[in-house]
């Protein structure tokens, strides 16, 4: 087995320090950054989307998967430069003011990493300052917002509008998800899409992007 | 999960257990049992049995029975024709399965009841083949386009070639036992290796009340002489052929079953011989025979008990449901018996899958549906393991308040293992449940069951053993 199929394994069974390991040696012997992430770290990761989707994967499993790609970015990540970057697209994700429940948010989170796409988590507690100031440095394609609570809600409504006026919305596509979040609810704040779960939510950007 | 060990549920207390024993065992001295076969007799009184050639009542002194009870093996394997299919009934090792025999079946494309024919001995074969849960294939049907002279090796060799789970089945005459033998020692490989390795046993039967008859009791001398696993269940009826108290009940049917296994040993000692019970009790409204009721559950579960005591496996009889359609009574009812009987730790449960109808109608769906619930009540038979492991002190720790688990590796270790994942309950959300088009579980059993039947392969039996099968009995129409 290749070294690039050995760290692809080692993604697909989630196996952390392996894959920061391996993706080290890689670099030692002398292979492109930009190689081994798209030959290697991202092929694996690929597998692992494609067998969660076939109910082959449990949440846990992509999880630690997600996890293992991770360690191998960080580690190459410092030989890349900017405009490298091959991941499909940059997502901000966060739950919105005075809500701290982040559960579904990191389900989230991890179905998009492990799809392939570049995630930066807010957080919780995220006030629509932040968001505004996180859309403004990092100008991602996607932006994505959690509340459990239905007394939090209104926030999600209160983000989109501060985004609105400082006409940060174009080009830009808000998601909006949670236990009590309804997809006629996300109409009427000004939301672009909703989505069920996290599945839904990383197969829905797939299909925008 | 097949064979785990259960024992959790005990309706008899250790003293209650004494109390049904000693009643039993008083039962087989007096009146005793009456023995309608002659050679039966004849084997009883010259063991010393007190044996009255007028009534035909044969009373069972205690030291025969503990001979008895001693000399049948306290571990019985039932194989299958891959040993990943074999049963060891021992203790309170649980599996369940399939029973017998129904003359109807649910058909799968129209729902309509219709009699049950060979090809649907064939198609339950295969369609328990691949359903995992199900650990044995007893006979479940008796095809009413066969003769009844080439019944027996019809309703064995359609199983044996469509399944490699062990089969068990009820027999109809001394020819069929015979030629069924004959059949199975050529699959596998000759006399000494079927006894090794049975890859089919036999079940005859008492009747209740206190009655051994003269061709069970025949078919039973049958079996047992040829060395081949048998058991000899009795079938009380609380309320008609047995008292209408759940612990008289108990006790007759354990006097019972107990006087077959003295034949068995007295014909030959030592062969494997099981505890039986198929016990339930009729319907004090309508004066049916029930099979869903909960009652049959604590019978079945305190035969259980009364098998444990004496170190011989029981066959059990759990799973039913008086339904005429796979609907929600069916799923209670079922679920009930088969819980309480399967933790308190029969070995071989049979008629757990596939019945309906007070025991007359096979379906295909049910089936499915059966395997997944059997696949629940072994979760629940498996417990729960209490280690510093499954403790999870330190990944407590180190998740910290307010962190989550669904992230770190003690999660993804134990994630399979832990839960039962259900492959026909339905746990999708709403809209993606609207988009599979809004089944409920029957409509998806019914998919599943018609998707096996259409791509499962079982192991297939050599040519050349098909071919010598297939010359020497033509009745097969092989």
């Amino acid at each position: 087995m290749s070294l690039y199929e050995q760290i692809s394994l080692a993604v697909q069974k989630g196996e952390i320090e392996e894959v920061g390991s391996l993706s080290k040696q890689a670099l030692e012997e002398g292979n492109n950054a930009l190689d081994v992430l798209n030959s290697a770290l991202m092929p694996g990761i690929e597998i692992v989307g494609e067998k969660f989707g076939r109910d082959e994967l449990f949440i846990p499993e992509v999880m630690m998967c997600a996890q293992a790609l991770q360690a191998g970015i960080n580690t190459i990540n410092p030989f890349l430069t900017k405009e490298q970057s091959s991941y499909k697209a940059k997502i901000v994700i966060g739950t919105v003011a005075n809500d701290v429940h982040d559960l579904g948010k990191n389900l989230v989170k991890m179905m998009f990493t492990a799809n392939g796409f570049e995630v930066i988590d807010m957080g919780v507690d995220v006030s629509a300052e932040k968001f505004a100031a996180a859309l403004e440095e990092h100008k991602p394609q996607v932006l994505g917002l959690s509340a459990l609570l239905t007394t939090t809600m209104p926030e999600m409504s209160k983000t989109i509008e501060l985004i609105n006026s400082k006409g940060l919305h174009n080009g830009l596509q808000i998601m909006v998800g949670g236990a009590p979040v309804t997809e006629d609810f996300a109409k009427e704040i000004g939301a672009d899409f909703y989505a069920d779960n996290a599945i839904e939510a990383a197969n829905t950007v797939k299909g925008m992007i | 999960m097949r064979g785990l060990t259960a024992g959790q549920y005990r309706p008899l207390t250790d003293e209650n257990i004494k109390a049904v024993h000693e009643t039993s065992a008083n039962l087989l001295q007096n009146p005793g049992i009456r023995c309608d076969n002659e050679k039966a007799l004849e084997l009883f009184a010259q063991n010393g049995a007190e044996v009255n050639k007028e009534t035909k009542m044969v009373k069972i002194p205690r030291g025969m029975l503990e001979d008895a009870i001693a000399s049948a093996p306290s571990r019985v394997t039932l194989c299958g024709r891959e040993e990943k299919n074999d049963l060891i009934l021992e203790g309170k090792r649980t599996h369940l399965g399939t029973g017998g025999t129904v003359l109807n079946a649910l058909d799968l494309e129209t729902g309509e009841r219709r009699p049950t024919v060979r090809k649907d001995m064939k198609d339950f074969a295969k369609l328990v083949d691949a359903l995992d849960n199900i650990h044995f294939f007893m006979l479940p049907l008796y095809p009413n386009d066969i003769e009844v002279q080439n019944i027996d090796v019809n309703r064995f060799f359609w199983a044996l070639a469509n399944t490699s789970k062990h089969i068990m089945g009820g027999v109809y005459t001394v020819d069929g036992i015979r030629s069924v033998i004959d059949i199975a020692e050529k699959i596998s490989g000759g006399p000494e290796k079927l006894r090794q390795r049975p890859i089919v046993s036999m079940v005859t039967c008492v009747m209740s009340p206190l009655v051994i008859d003269d061709t069970y009791g025949g078919l039973l001398m049958e079996v047992a002489g040829q060395g081949i696993p048998v058991v000899c269940p009795a079938e009380p009826l609380a309320g008609a052929t047995a008292p209408s108290t759940i612990a008289g009940t108990v006790a007759i049917s354990n006097a019972e079953t107990l006087s077959g296994i003295v034949l068995a040993q007295l014909t030959n000692k030592g062969t494997p011989t099981i505890y039986g019970t198929v016990s339930s009790s009729m319907d004090m409204k309508t004066g049916s025979y029930l099979s869903g009721n909960i009652e049959m559950g604590l019978i079945n579960a305190a035969s259980a008990q009364m098998a444990q005591y004496y170190e011989i496996p029981i066959y059990a009889t759990a799973g039913m449901s008086d339904s005429k359609l796979p609907d929600a009574q069916a799923g209670y009812e079922k679920m009930a018996t088969a819980m309480i009987t399967a933790l308190a730790g029969a070995n071989f449960i049979h008629d757990a899958a596939g019945f309906l109808e007070f025991c007359t109608t096979i379906s295909y769906e049910q089936m499915v549906l059966d395997d997944e619930m059997i696949g629940i009540c072994m979760r629940a038979v498996k417990g729960i393991e209490v280690t510093e492991e499954t403790l999870a002190e330190e990944v407590i720790r180190s998740v910290g308040a307010g962190g989550n688990f669904l992230a770190n590796p003690h999660t993804m270790k134990h994630c399979r293992s832990e839960f039962f994942y259900p492959t026909i309950g339905d746990r999708q959300s709403r809209k993606l449940w609207e988009k599979n088009g809004a089944q409920d579980a029957r409509q998806r059993s019914i998919e599943k069951a018609k998707l096996i039947l259409s791509e499962h392969k079982p192991l297939q039996i050599a040519d050349e053993v098909i071919n010598d099968i297939k010359a020497k009995y033509p009745q097969l129409d092989i």
